[in-house]
């Protein structure tokens, strides 16, 4: 089509349009209208706000775990307790933190910087969000009426399944893993639909700034892969301690390690779904903080997507132990090898854009440097475990455990803090106190790598994973002590971490649009953000649109502002293509959200509450999609 | 701030019924998801065949092939219903949208029919070895697919019939077409694995 329309000379009255806007996209007051937001902003600060509470509950976790290994013959906590605490630690870190953060930072940043109003699909939006609190709030319940989970995050059969997994535990888990990807596979049909259809004009597929192609490739990998957790979880685990299916018990022809395929099928992409958005968070405060464009911005694209396509060959290397054929094995250590190269260019790119830019160093830059060494030392680990003799050697040992942290923690939380601290004056609209924010990442720094440096020499000597104490003769007593006080050192980090940004949400300077004068469109928006993010939607005309002179800049006018509509534009090159109203805020996404869990939970104690669910979900769908009356219907 | 010069886009149209809408796009993903879980069923199927001696299993008869292949042929015709009412809505035909729906339900709920006496026939359960619970897995699964949709079919038809036929239900109709294209197209090599697979891949 050749809508690529000729700028002229702005005749919009912008006030009007203002106060047009203002008034459609307000949400309704009071409690109905809280659990009704269907506007980005909000559905993605809610996603981030759950997800730090959880990082919370998941680091209390930790910190109980490690004051009862921190001696030998410790008594602090018993062992089935821990068996629970160490579960749910890893399923809350994994489901219920490290992606729903990642969706959130999504949710909240894409359609900014994508220059458009809202997400594709507002509603689906909020019902992903309640389905991921009810889902983390089933957990904790379970936890708390010791009903916790006690066979590790991937819940390996047959210690999980009807024979040995007693009581209602790993039912919990599994149906918990239910909620949390319907959660994530609604935020990456939304935000790919949102990249590839509702970007500004002009913004090309090689000018979509490189946080978006990040979530883009994220949310296929999530696409591909979530379903997998799904049928390990609720299709093979749940219906074999339910009704009696075989899926995973030997004596009927079933085959526990199939549950492992098809769990880590899922496990190992998941991985990149949690790195993939933070590569794309480095890359905005690279560029912003070195003042100059990404270096090698094709090889940066193209890398992530190739390691989405490796992600999803590497599985079985969690899995070297089980004694597969050695075909395989050497196909999956090749594969495993492979991925430190796509991994490897994009830090080749970073460090070049830093020589060749001019860096300022603020609080957000610290993250990123303390990303490049804890996850360098971290992706060297891994291509030892990627050797099978060193793997079997060290399988299921505090050396996994050090690995995968300085992988996870290195790979995302700390791109994570770093990205929290360079847009936290676009989420709040003031600045973050910049000092605290480097002794908070000092603090975290030390305090990792004094918790985890020690567990890999401590899985060299032998110290199994998932252990609840060990007696002092097997000498692991010093190097576990040194990994506690690294701990209480996080924990001091975390605390101050939370301290600052309490504190300069409320009384921290006053940020302006684009207080880093960054290049990209989402510091186009006041800070914080309007409903609408911009009344007159930007067009673009480069990689980094808002380091254009001002006159040269172009705007949208002819949306209706007495609707919620937004530009749709063509996959390729984002030409104008019509025009599309997006549904009002609702209270029927919360409500579907409750009927399918009631449901869901239920069908934890009998197989026919899934029956319930779909009955009771067709009913809160119903009046999802059920029309307004006519005016609305039309608006 | 504000850009001097500006673009305007009053003249687009609100509203495009092709593959142009994002909701098109929410609906291929969908199927990606849906097929994503289908696949790896499959995948599950032919793995699980492997670590047993005998398939299906000693006491368990094979699928009949009559009932099967005409629920898959009644699947496959609904879909001209399907194309019926897709091209409707692109024209605001209402009638021909409510035709070709009934057309997609009928012949699908007969096919269901069909499904469900072929079920009744057997002599296992998802109880009944490895075998029985992977079958009955993807044949639920399966069902529990369609049936969504055909409610939602169900659903459009109700509110054609009671007059919204707004481009909101008519992008839905089109939109249900996708997916139903999808159930239809996944249904072949799951109905060849089911069916057909214990006679390529059994043992004696």
């Amino acid at each position: 089509m050749s809508t690529m329309l000729e700028p002229t000379t702005r005749t919009t009255d912008v006030d009007r349009e203002r106060s047009s806007l203002e008034r459609v996209w307000a949400n309704e007051s009071g409690l109905r209208g809280w659990l009704s937001v269907t506007t980005h902003q909000a559905v993605g600060m809610r996603y981030i706000v759950t997800a730090f509470i959880f990082l919370l509950a998941g680091g209390v976790e930790a910190l109980l775990m490690r004051l009862q290994l921190a001696v030998p013959d410790n008594t602090l906590l018993s062992a089935d307790k821990y068996n629970q605490i160490f579960t749910t630690h890893g399923t809350t870190m994994m489901f219920l933190f490290a992606v729903p953060v990642m969706e959130g930072m999504g949710v909240y940043l894409v359609p900014l910087m994508l220059g458009t109003r809202n997400v594709a699909f507002p509603r689906l939006n909020a019902f992903g969000y309640w389905m991921y609190l009810i889902g983390g709030l089933f957990l904790y319940w379970g936890l708390f009426t010791n009903t916790g989970p006690d066979v590790g995050w991937f819940a390996y059969p047959p210690l999980s399944g009807p024979q040995f997994g007693i009581g209602k535990r790993v039912d919990v888990w599994a149906q918990m893993v239910t909620f949390t990807e319907i959660s994530a596979l609604c935020v990456a049909t939304e935000l790919i639909a949102t990249i590839l259809k509702m970007r500004a004009p002009n913004m090309t597929l090689n000018r979509i700034p490189l946080f978006c192609w990040g979530m883009l490739v994220q949310s296929f990998m999530v696409i591909f892969a979530m379903p997998s957790v799904m049928i390990a979880s609720t299709v093979m685990l749940l219906t074999d301690r339910t009704i009696g299916t075989h899926f995973t018990n030997p004596a009927e022809g079933g085959d526990p390690l199939l549950y492992q395929h098809v769990f880590w099928f899922f496990g190992h992409p998941e991985v990149y779904i949690i790195f993939i958005p933070a590569l794309g968070m480095i890359s905005s405060i690279v560029d912003t903080n070195t003042r100059r464009t990404i270096f090698g911005y094709p090889a940066m694209v193209l890398s992530v997507v190739a390691t989405a396509f490796i992600g999803f060959g590497l599985w079985v290397h969690h899995m070297f132990a089980t004694g597969l054929p050695q075909i395989g094995e050497a196909y999956f250590t090749a594969a495993s090898m492979m991925i430190a190269i796509t991994s490897g260019i994009q830090i080749f790119c970073w460090l070049a854009t830093m020589w060749t830019g001019r860096i300022r160093w603020t609080a957000a830059m610290h993250f990123v440097a303390g990303f490049f060494f804890i996850f360098v030392a971290g992706g060297l680990t891994g291509v030892m475990l990627a050797a099978i003799p060193l793997d079997l050697q060290v399988h299921d040992t505090f050396f996994v455990v050090a690995h995968f942290h300085y992988v996870l923690i290195g790979g995302a939380l700390f791109p994570l803090f770093g990205g929290f601290h360079h847009w936290f004056p676009k989420f709040t609209g003031r600045m973050i106190d910049e000092r605290l924010g480097k002794v908070t990442f000092w603090l975290l720094f030390i305090g990792f790598n004094l918790t985890f440096f020690p567990m890999h020499l401590l899985g060299l000597k032998g110290m199994t994973r998932r252990i609840y104490t060990y007696p002092s003769e097997m000498g692991w007593g010093p190097g576990n002590a040194l990994a506690t006080a690294g701990a209480l050192i996080i924990l001091i980090g975390g605390i101050l971490f939370i301290m600052n940004a309490l504190k300069s949400r409320k009384y921290g300077v006053e940020a302006g649009a684009n207080p880093w004068d960054s290049g990209t469109l989402e510091w186009a928006a006041d800070s914080p953000p309007r409903n609408y993010n911009f009344v007159l939607p930007p067009a673009c005309n480069s990689r980094y649109p808002l380091w254009t002179p001002l006159k040269e800049r172009i705007g949208v006018t002819g949306l209706r502002t007495d609707r919620r509509e937004v530009l749709v534009s063509s996959v390729m090159d984002a030409e104008p293509n019509h025009r599309y109203p997006l549904p009002h805020s609702s209270i029927w996404p919360f409500v579907t959200a409750i009927l399918s869990a009631v449901g869901l939970i239920g069908s934890i104690f009998s197989f026919q509450w899934y029956y319930v669910a779909c009955v009771l979900a067709t009913i809160g769908l119903l009046g999802w999609f059920w029309p307004r009356r006519k005016a609305e219907a039309e608006a | 701030m504000m850009p001097q010069h500006t673009i305007d886009v009053s003249h687009l149209r609100d509203y495009e019924i092709s593959s142009e809408a994002p909701l098109w796009w929410g609906q291929v993903l969908l199927a990606a998801i849906e097929g994503t879980m289908f696949c790896i069923m499959i995948a599950m199927y032919f793995y699980i065949r492997l670590s047993m001696d005998m398939w299906p299993p000693p006491g368990i008869q094979l699928p009949r092939e009559v009932l099967p292949a005409i629920c898959t042929l009644l699947l496959i015709a609904s879909c001209a219903g399907t194309y019926i009412a897709s091209e409707a809505s692109k024209k605001d035909d209402r009638a021909g949208m409510i035709r070709g729906l009934v057309i997609n339900l009928v012949l699908a709920i007969g096919s269901m029919a069909c499904r469900g006496i072929a079920w009744y026939q057997w002599n296992f359960k998802w109880t009944s070895t490895a075998y029985g619970s992977i079958t009955w897995g993807v044949l639920f699964l399966h069902t529990l697919d369609v049936a969504a949709d055909l409610i939602f079919t169900l659903v459009l038809v109700i509110l054609l019939v009671i007059g919204h036929h707004s481009p909101r239900q008519r992008l839905g109709v089109h939109v249900d077409s996708i997916i139903w294209y999808f159930l239809v197209a996944i249904w072949i090599p799951l109905y060849v694995t089911v069916f057909w697979g214990p006679h390529i891949v059994g043992a004696p």
